[in-house]
């Protein structure tokens, strides 16, 4: 039985070099990244092709190995650029959104789990609705209102409480779909004991849930770490700038400082990066689950 | 009514209630309304006023600096012919009517007369706090009367560095003058005078002086211009408020118990009450005006004889036999330096353009009365007809879920509900970065922006060389878009899909290692993603044009055609989208149960029967919506377009949402990328309604 499943199936080697290419496709852009960070230089070519080059040259020019191996663009970045600065923006931002947007979120998931009120299913449906806004049509109005008219522009509070509210759907649907699966007569039994509503929500709801809040304020917070164009288009000075922001100015426009983007894109995505292999399974079910009942 | 109620509820208590409870907003509103727009007359009569002791000043300044002493000084037209809006006689010219062609260097003489003729106006001034003149040349601070500039510090002397503000205030008057100056008819104006309201009243005025037409200093004056305050008038409000209820508890006697009797008389008196009361705003606003107009004609006249007394006293008449006159009736100037127009030649307020002004009044006054009572009727139906009862109770009987769901309710009502709504109403406005600070009715153009880009059917036109896109056309930008998705979304779920049948198979070797680097992609930033395939496609340096050369091929210069542009991005979205795909099927394929595959086999099915009639039908409830996720997120995928290729070369590259971004905040026309956007908005939300009947469709059957 075993032996003929086996001669049933194709040959595995052909497929390893169908995989082992597309790998090398996938991680060739990171070890660039890699290389172009360690080479101690703002170029973005590995190495320099002679006038006319031979075939080895042009072979060394695409291994990702650097000439020479420097920390160089690492120190330089934070003593002489002001992208520790940036990153303390990016790490305030996204700090206080996560916090602001798991209480908010935390609180209005309970009530949409727990009560049925006139209106849940409207307010549930509204924030469902809200996440089909496109990003450019709110973008326009936000920036007079927050820019123009409450005069938020290049501030924290301004970026915070956008990306507070932008996140709020999400992270209440998916808590919301946490809260659902505690059962019911844990709070009965707590409120027979004679337990206020307050009680239940931060004594026996919270911790139980966790877990779902871990999850929850990790989402919040690589958004708020990784968003782009809001903090491009919202932060005007150079010192207010978060760190994609100012990653996009080692190398926009006429600038071309590629060892210094290479080795803040190392420095910003690493953490992200942990964070997601990590999480990615709950992402996965969270949007299929998601995607399948909506 | 359905109420089971113990009380019986009163139609005529809750339209009373209603009534009190709408005239309260809507003539609140209103009478709120009336109260900033009193406000604003009155402190824009305040600063028009010190305006024209501003431009009496430039006079003085102007003749005291060298400007009319020459002999033959022409004669301009001392009095233009006809002092109407943009007709470009303001104060910039009649300076320049007043001294034509004298190249004349300031001599330490009239240095010397400069500084007394501005001490001597300022001596005249008492709510004058400070003037100080700059000129450009040697950074000089050439006359002051500012407290500060005493002994050591006083004029003349160059400007330190603590001053630099001052310099620069100049220095951005001058550019403002020079780019009104070349910019063509209609052009957004720059302000050519510089205004900061200071506290308690005080305002900081500046006007740049000018010698044939080039900006040589500037004057600056620091005043109190204190408006005074608006009264209110409680008797007008409260008698507003309450005659509709009065009127409505008289009719209630007549009316009794009946319902859409008791709700139309309620309209009714509403409706008319708010009329009679916008109409007795409009009268108060056009006293108002008339009140400026009189109040800016007494100072002017002030002025031209307080300013041909200290002329004629500093001797600058006298150099001037020609008589080069003053043109006081031209001072009343706004902040582009153009005569505001309301005075006539002798200098009495102008009855044509204050009536036309009225009409404008007017003209807003009944849009804002219409919305108000809108607004008011709908509150009226709400309490008259019982839902406020019913909402209220509902409030008390919930008030614990509601009171876990406000924070976050008034975050998504403010930052997000209100400005989508904001969008929509933009998106009507031809709103620009030059009149954010006016109101919606002001800019209002109705459907002409979605007109502009649905009739704008110039997709290409024919030349010499053929067929060339217009590249900024919507059609255009929207096949592109459309192009762009299918190319991604194919590309995303065949390689997605192949590589996770092949990691699903079984004993395949290295299977998680290859799963955890085949997913780095996915857990890239994708502006990081975007940024190194920038530099990854440059054309002299760029890794990938040194694996073309490898093989002989040259260096293509990847932005500079359509084709390689759009390879490129399709290339970056390609790389970043796939394993999203891979990780969803591979979920999908993990959780068919191997017992299927072994029934098909032992009925002799082939592997590409069992692939049709199990693998694909199981994988389709994590695909559909994967793929529907995957639409939507190409469709706006602003980052890689807008950090790839920027839409080069010449937009050819552009997609719909990049677009529209570009329209906002590179080209400033907020109205026009509202409307756009609002049309990606329709689209996305089409697709998803088409989509969702379509999907749903096929699970029913299945």
């Amino acid at each position: 039985m075993r032996k003929d499943r086996r001669s049933d199936e194709p040959a595995h080697w052909p497929l390893h070099i169908f995989v082992l290419v597309m790998v090398l496709v996938t991680v060739y852009p990171i070890l660039w990244v890699l290389t172009i960070a360690f080479s101690g230089g703002q170029s973005l070519a590995i190495t320099n092709v002679p006038m006319n080059a031979t075939f080895l040259d042009r072979l060394r020019a695409i291994v990702p190995w650097p000439a020479h191996l420097s920390a160089a663009n690492f120190v330089s970045l934070f003593r002489d650029q002001p992208f520790a600065r940036w990153l303390l923006n990016s790490v305030i931002v996204a700090g206080m959104t996560t916090i602001l947007g798991v209480v908010l979120a935390c609180t209005a998931a309970y009530a949409f789990s727990r009560f049925r009120f006139p209106g849940r299913r409207a307010g549930l449906m509204a924030f469902l609705v809200s996440q089909m806004f496109p990003g450019t049509l709110m973008l326009i109005p936000l920036f007079i209102i927050l820019v123009k008219w409450l005069s938020l522009g290049s501030t924290f509070t301004g970026l915070v409480l956008l990306y507070t509210v932008t996140g709020i759907p999400f992270c209440v649907w998916m808590m919301k779909g946490y809260f659902d699966t505690i059962p019911k007569e844990l709070e009965e039994s707590a409120l027979i004991d004679g337990a206020s509503q307050a009680t239940i929500f931060f004594r026996i709801i919270l911790p139980l849930a966790k877990p779902a809040v871990a999850v929850t304020a990790l989402f919040s917070f690589m958004t708020g770490w990784n968003e782009f164009i809001q903090a491009a288009t919202f932060m005007n000075r150079e010192d207010m700038y978060t760190g994609p922001v100012g990653l996009r100015f080692f190398v926009g426009g006429f600038s071309q400082q590629w060892g210094y983007f290479a080795a803040g894109s190392i420095v910003a995505a690493i953490p992200v990066m942990a964070l997601f292999l990590f999480l990615q399974k709950y992402l996965v079910s969270g949007l299929t689950a998601g995607a399948v009942k909506g | 009514m359905e109420t089971p109620a113990t009380r019986p509820t009163s139609h005529r208590r809750r339209f009373l209630i209603g009534v009190a409870v709408a005239a309260l907003l809507g003539v609140g509103l209103g009478a709120l309304l009336l109260a900033g727009t009193r406000t604003s007359e009155r402190r824009d009569r305040a600063e028009r006023r010190a305006l024209v002791t501003l431009s009496a000043l430039a006079a003085v300044v102007d003749r005291a600096s060298g400007g009319s002493t020459a002999e033959a000084a022409p004669a301009a037209p001392s009095e233009p012919a006809q002092p109407s809006e943009g007709s470009g006689m303001g104060l910039g010219a009649e300076i320049a009517a007043a001294e034509q062609g004298q190249p004349q260097a300031p001599s330490g003489a009239q240095d010397e007369l400069l500084r007394r003729a501005v001490e001597r106006f300022a001596a005249t001034h008492p709510e004058i706090a400070a003037i100080r003149v700059v000129r450009f040349d040697g950074i000089l601070l050439a006359a002051s009367t500012a407290p500060a500039d005493e002994g050591t510090q006083a004029a003349p002397r160059r400007l330190a560095r603590d001053e630099k503000p001052l310099y620069d205030l100049g220095q951005r008057l001058r550019a403002a003058v020079e780019a009104n100056r070349q910019g063509a008819e209609g052009a957004a104006r720059e302000p050519e005078i510089g205004l900061e309201r200071g506290s308690g009243g005080v305002i900081s005025l500046a006007a740049p002086v000018e010698r044939n037409g080039e900006v040589l200093g500037m004057v600056q004056m620091e005043t109190r211009a204190r408006p005074e305050p608006a009264t209110f008038s409680w008797l007008a409000f409260l008698a507003a408020w309450l005659a509709p209820v009065a009127g409505l508890a008289l009719l209630s006697l007549i009316l009794g118990e009946h319902r859409w009797p008791l709700a139309a008389a309620a309209a009714l008196l509403l409706v008319i009450d708010l009329w009679g009361y916008s109409r007795y705003a409009l009268g108060v606003i056009k006293a108002d005006r008339q009140e400026s107009a009189r109040a800016v004609a007494a100072r002017i006249g002030e002025e031209s004889k307080r300013t041909e007394a200290l002329l004629s006293e500093l001797g600058l008449f006298q150099n001037n036999p020609a008589g080069q006159p003053l043109a006081p009736t031209l001072w009343d100037v706004d902040l582009y330096r153009q005569s505001r127009g309301l005075l006539d030649a002798s200098g009495a307020p102008d009855e044509g353009k204050l009536g036309e002004i009225a009409g404008a009044d007017a003209g807003r006054m009944t849009r804002s009365v219409i919305i108000l009572a809108l607004v008011s009727l709908a509150l009226l139906a709400f309490v008259g007809l019982g839902w406020a009862a019913r909402t209220g109770a509902a409030l008390v009987e919930h008030r614990v879920a509601y009171a876990y769901i406000t924070p976050a309710m008034i975050g998504m009502l403010v930052l997000v509900f209100f400005p989508f709504f904001y969008g929509i109403a933009l998106s009507f406005t031809n709103a620009n970065i030059y009149n954010t600070d006016k109101s919606i009715f002001e800019t209002w153009t109705g459907l002409q922006n979605y007109i502009d880009i649905i009739s704008d059917f110039h997709v290409a036109h024919r030349t010499a060389e053929g067929l060339v896109w217009d590249y900024h056309n919507f059609y255009y930008t929207f096949l592109f878009t459309v192009i762009w998705t299918v190319c991604n979304v194919a590309i995303g779920v065949s390689l997605g899909l192949a590589l996770a049948l092949i990691l699903n198979l079984r004993g395949f070797a290295l299977k998680p290692i290859y799963r955890v680097l085949l997913i780095l992609p996915w857990a890239t930033p994708n502006y990081i993603t975007a940024l190194i395939f920038r530099g990854m496609f440059h054309q002299q340096f760029g890794v990938i044009n040194q694996i073309f050369q490898i093989f002989g091929g040259h260096s293509v210069a990847w932005f500079d055609r359509p084709l390689t542009s759009f390879l490129a991005v399709l290339t970056t979205n390609g790389w970043l989208s796939f394993p999203f795909m891979m990780v969803i099927s591979l979920g999908a394929l993990q959780s068919i149960p191997a017992d299927l595959y072994e029934a098909a086999r032992v009925d002799g099915a082939s592997r590409w029967q069992q692939f049709r009639s199990i693998t694909l039908p199981s994988l389709k409830p994590a695909l559909v919506p994967a793929v529907i996720l995957s639409v939507i997120w190409t469709f706006n995928q602003f980052n890689v377009i807008y950090l790839v290729s920027a839409g080069e070369p010449g937009g050819s590259t552009e997609i719909l949402i990049t677009q529209s971004y570009k329209l906002a905040f590179e080209q400033y026309r907020y109205g026009y990328a509202a409307a756009y956007s609002m049309i990606i908005f329709l689209i996305l939300l089409a697709y998803g309604t088409w989509q969702n009947r379509v999907t749903g469709a096929t699970e029913s059957i299945a």
